[in-house]
């Protein structure tokens, strides 16, 4: 579980679950094809030689060279290899001896010296308010995620309540410190994280925590964390402190949800409203402009009917000075003759009716109106001659000029 | 002879690297050493190494010297404004002094049971003094120092030095979660109520303007659609006062031939005429000279 921040994290660490460092001085003698360790045999063999007289016959011939191997062997588990992301912290008879850089690195084998190779430049992970099931992204929220809610429920400035996950990075700045001050460094990052999330949202109101605030949430907390720490001396340095999910609670997440809504309710009666408006302004403005118009137009009618008439009777009137009586007779005729061509006409002498009274016109109104429409055989007959004005009964009519 | 030599010299060295093992100790890094002279403290290792001391008599007991955490278990402490609350704290310490950890308290269990109880004590003293609302702000890091410093003082005689005691959760009980819940929820509800009727109030107060304006638009246009009318009559009515002024009697004489023409339209008009009229002058004499006789 290379990347699971609650197990196992100091995967170098003297007192966790992962290989302890007695295992390691051996692990550390398997490292292959290293030109350090044939010359280690060749001069434990040369050292061994010298203590030993005689090269090798005879029975203590035989017990110096088993002798002589063990101690070699023995030797050699002081062989550990520091990866990249390590550093070898020496121990000599449990005091710090040394730092070591990576590559493969030599110690006085056990019980002298022992070595810890805590991983530096990992980031480690402590999760708050919810558990992963393993890998991933840190804010991807799986099936394999659950909620650890004592953790993840806390008071807000405002005391309202708040659901809040949070993930804190952090690395080893000082191995030693962080092997040698602090006990349990896991626990202990998890232990200042909560406190100092709840010291920071114990000061800011839900409606920031929720919103805006949320930034200013984790760079507060990621300060305070880091100052806790640092005053236990603990070697830790805390890269990020990232809120996964800030929600209201869950028994009131509807009525949150409820408030979303009735902002989009509310923005949904304004558009709907500013629709009407933009819908009837233009088509009153249109019509304004309608009634402006014809009005105009009136205007413009009437002034100019008005010249027209003016004009003609202008016209008319010059010519009427040059020849008065006449024309006005001629006027007179053909305006006569126009109406009466097409009118239904009774003729009645008074002289006729013998001494002033006698016969009384007895006129059928709506007869007449119901003849209107005589035939026009006469009028035709009557168009045969222009000059002369009928005098035919049923109509009259000239071809001459009409007004 | 010379196995009994043998014999002798191996007892010699077996017995040696006894007493060796026993006058030899390390003490690690992480730890300080107490040496105990027939279980009596003579004296505190501090430094890590390999250390010797008087073998058989002397023994050692080691101790942590790093900084080690202590959750301590929930309370429900009782606030200043009758607020119950539950809390939850952890303290950060370290044995700074083997000898006087090593007579007080003995053992990291017992030494966790009465910081526990040191802790809830003084807990309970500084909460019960301050409201909610108090540790709901910048103060609550004030208070938590209060606490860590009364701790701090009272662990001196366990040999320990409390380095930080922080509140981890300070919860209400679940009943009175439910309470803040219930107005969380009466919170919101108000504020959904609110947005609401705002978007109606809105909503409204757009309409009516809209409307208020399109009411001014058209009778803005009918107003100046009568001006424009009242010109253009007007203006005619000049036109033809100017044209018709020149002569009146002609005018009258005119516009009368020129409605008798539009007023009496082609059919549908019966007319009674008498052959005496002006227009039938010319049936009675051929000069159209008036009768002599006869009503005109």
């Amino acid at each position: 579980m290379p990347w699971n921040g609650q197990g196992g994290g100091g995967g170098g660490g003297p007192w966790g679950n992962g290989p302890g460092p007695w295992a390691r001085g051996p692990n550390g003698g398997n490292a292959p094809q290293s030109p350090n360790l044939d010359e280690i045999l060749r001069r434990g063999q040369e050292w061994l030689r010298r203590f030993l007289p005689g090269g090798g016959a005879g029975p203590g011939g035989i017990v110096g060279i088993i002798v002589g191997v063990l101690v070699a062997i023995w030797a050699v588990t002081g062989l550990y290899r520091v990866l990249p992301d390590e550093q070898g912290i020496v121990l000599r008879f449990g005091a710090y001896e040394k730092t070591t850089q990576p590559g493969l690195n030599y110690h006085l084998p056990y019980p002298i010296e022992t070595v810890f190779t805590p991983k530096v430049t990992r980031v480690n992970r402590t999760e708050i308010g919810l558990r992963t099931g393993g890998e991933g992204p840190a804010v991807a929220r799986g099936p394999g995620t659950r909620d650890v809610p004592e953790e993840a429920l806390m008071l807000t400035g405002d005391e309202n309540i708040v659901d809040i996950n949070f993930t804190v990075f952090w690395v080893i700045k000082d191995p030693k410190a962080y092997l040698f001050n602090i006990a349990a460094p896991e626990a202990t990052v998890k232990a200042a994280a909560e406190s100092a999330m709840r010291e920071t949202v114990g000061r800011t109101p839900i409606a920031s925590a929720l919103a805006e605030g949320r930034r200013a949430i984790e760079v507060d907390t990621q300060k305070l964390l880091q100052y806790v720490l640092d005053s236990y001396g603990s070697g830790v340095e805390v890269t990020q402190v990232q809120l996964q999910k800030v929600d209201p609670p869950g028994p009131v997440i509807d009525a949150f949800r409820d408030v979303q809504r009735a902002r989009t309710d509310q923005e949904r009666a304004r558009n709907e409203a500013e629709g009407y408006r933009n819908d009837i302004l233009p088509r009153a403005r249109g019509e304004a402009e309608r009634i402006t118009q014809e009005a105009e137009a009136y205007k413009q009618e009437i002034v100019a009917r008005a010249q027209g008439d003016a004009q003609r009777f202008l016209s008319v009137l010059q010519t009427y000075k040059a020849a008065k009586d006449v024309t006005t007779e001629r006027l007179y005729l053909e305006t006569m003759e126009q109406i009466l061509r097409s009118a239904n006409k009774v003729l009645i002498d008074p002289a006729a009716q013998g001494a002033g009274q006698g016969v009384v016109p007895y006129l059928p109104l709506p007869d007449l109106t119901r003849r209107t429409t005589p035939p026009p055989a006469p009028a035709n007959q009557a168009n045969q001659s222009p000059s002369v004005p009928s005098l035919s009964p049923a109509g009259a009519s000239t071809g001459g000029t009409t007004p | 002879m010379t196995r009994n030599l043998m014999i002798g010299i191996g007892v010699g060295i077996v017995a040696l690297l006894i007493v060796l093992a026993n006058s030899l100790y390390v003490v690690d890094q992480t730890k300080q050493a107490l040496v105990l002279y027939f279980g009596e403290p003579i004296r505190v290792v501090r430094t890590p190494g390999l250390k010797l001391k008087v073998p058989f008599i002397q023994n050692v007991v080691l101790y942590d010297n790093r900084v080690q955490g202590f959750d301590a278990p929930s309370e429900e402490v009782i606030a200043a404004d009758q607020k119950r609350l539950v809390v939850d704290t952890y303290a950060q310490y370290k044995i700074v002094d083997p000898l006087q950890f090593y007579r007080s308290v003995g053992s990291d269990t017992i030494v966790r049971a009465r910081l526990g109880a040191t802790m809830s004590g003084s807990l309970r003293r500084s909460l019960g003094n301050i409201i909610l609302a108090t540790l709901l702000s910048d103060q609550r890091a004030k208070i938590m120092t209060e606490i860590r410093n009364d701790v701090k003082a009272q662990a001196v005689a366990f040999g320990i030095d409390v380095i930080d005691v922080r509140i981890k959760r300070a919860d209400l009980p679940p009943e009175n979660s439910q309470a803040i819940y219930a107005r969380m929820q009466s919170e919101r509800e108000r504020e959904a109520k609110e947005f609401r009727a705002q978007g109606a109030e809105l909503a409204q107060g757009i309409r009516a303007r809209a409307e208020r304006d399109r009411t001014v638009l058209l009778a803005e246009a009918q107003r100046n659609a009568q001006i424009l009318r009242g010109q253009g009559d007007g203006e005619s009515v000049k036109i033809y006062a100017d044209a018709f002024g020149q002569d009146k009697d002609f005018f009258a004489f005119y516009r009368s031939m020129q409605a008798y023409q539009t007023g009496l339209p082609g059919s549908g008009t019966t007319m009674v005429l008498s052959p005496n009229s002006e227009f039938f002058r010319y049936f009675r004499s051929m000069t159209g000279a008036p009768p002599k006789t006869g009503t005109p």
